[in-house]
């Protein structure tokens, strides 16, 4: 039994230190790894940053995480990774990582991810450069998360993004702002790995459920949706 | 907003509001709803604590000081979870 707990968005900065705290200095008793989902800090600063290392740091199980537009917002985004890996969470943007869980590799695979919307309401690189520009970054993110998934010598393999790789887990949101909340070619990558779950954050009024086109649990675990420190998920081999 | 806001369709004040909350430094909130009905602005959503949940109502007081404003945001739990899936 491999047991994952998961959160997102949790957009931490000074003024809500140690808030998570008493809840996870518990999480190693309920879960093997601890996934986050991006959104980490608020404005994404190198102080706000400082706060996510003292949040979960030091935990004795392993953290693994991806950043999310709020951690791009201030340029520092690559020094919050830095600071993050420092602190001694494994941060992933293209790549992945294999854990040895109750004799079972566990591997994960994770990117920031973008958007661009679903299969048959979704932006074409076509037109404008912006437009363009906009499209491929996703197509770009989405292939290397699908080599990152397909590189993994796992046993179970979970996908961690932000951004989300299906509509389902949006219900709650207005529809008009799907394009923006996720792609799914992200999804299209998650399926061609034969993943065996996915979790993202980024939509606060969504829902927790869903699953891919080809039948991969999807999970949507903003703290907002999932109201609590962390969800739970566990997956027998 | 230094506009009369009844001249202003209510859907672009909405608009605005809600763009101003998630641009702000002060509050940067993309995850919270505006609903402007007449002269009354609801700003709903969660937020990580009850310092963030006033100051969305401070930034909205002062762009619109001449509606009633109505602040219905919650504090989203960071409690252990009651349960738990198991994806089988």
């Amino acid at each position: 039994m491999i047991r994952i707990a998961a959160v997102g968005d949790v957009h931490l900065d000074e003024t809500v230190r140690g808030r998570l705290r008493p809840a996870l200095d518990h999480v190693h008793e309920h879960a093997d790894v601890l996934l986050l989902a991006g959104d980490l800090t608020r404005h994404g600063t190198l102080s706000e940053a400082e706060v996510v290392a003292a949040e979960f740091g030091g935990l004795p199980i392993p953290v693994v995480a991806v950043l999310g537009n709020h951690d791009y917002h201030s340029d520092q985004q690559d020094d919050i990774a830095a600071l993050l890996t420092d602190s001694g969470i494994t941060m992933l943007e293209g790549d992945g990582t294999v854990l040895r869980v109750d004799g079972h590799r566990l591997g994960i695979a994770g990117v920031k991810g973008f958007g661009g919307g679903f299969a048959g309401k979704c932006g074409s690189a076509f037109g404008e450069p912006e437009m363009k520009s906009f499209v491929r970054h996703t197509a770009e993110i989405a292939d290397r998360l699908g080599r990152a998934l397909k590189d993994l010598d796992a046993d179970v393999r979970v996908a961690l993004t932000h951004y989300s790789p299906v509509p389902d887990t949006l219900r709650g949101e207005p529809p008009e702002i799907y394009p923006f909340l996720g792609s799914y070619l992200l999804a299209e990558a998650i399926d061609a790995a034969s993943s065996d779950l996915a979790v993202h954050g980024h939509a606060h009024f969504g829902t927790e459920q869903g699953v891919t086109p080809g039948g991969v649990r999807v999970r949507n675990v903003a703290q907002p949706v999932i109201r609590a420190a962390y969800s739970l998920y566990c997956i027998e081999p | 907003m230094t506009e009369q806001q009844e001249n202003v369709p209510a859907q672009y004040v909405a608009a605005r509001l809600r763009r101003m909350l998630a641009e702000d430094p002060r509050t940067a909130e993309q995850g919270v709803r505006v609903t402007v009905r007449g002269q009354q602005v609801m700003v709903s959503g969660d937020v990580a604590s009850p310092e963030r949940r006033e100051q969305l109502e401070v930034v909205l007081r002062e762009a619109v000081p001449d509606m009633v404003v109505h602040n219905d945001v919650r504090i989203v739990r960071a409690g252990e979870p009651t349960d738990r899936e198991e994806l089988t």
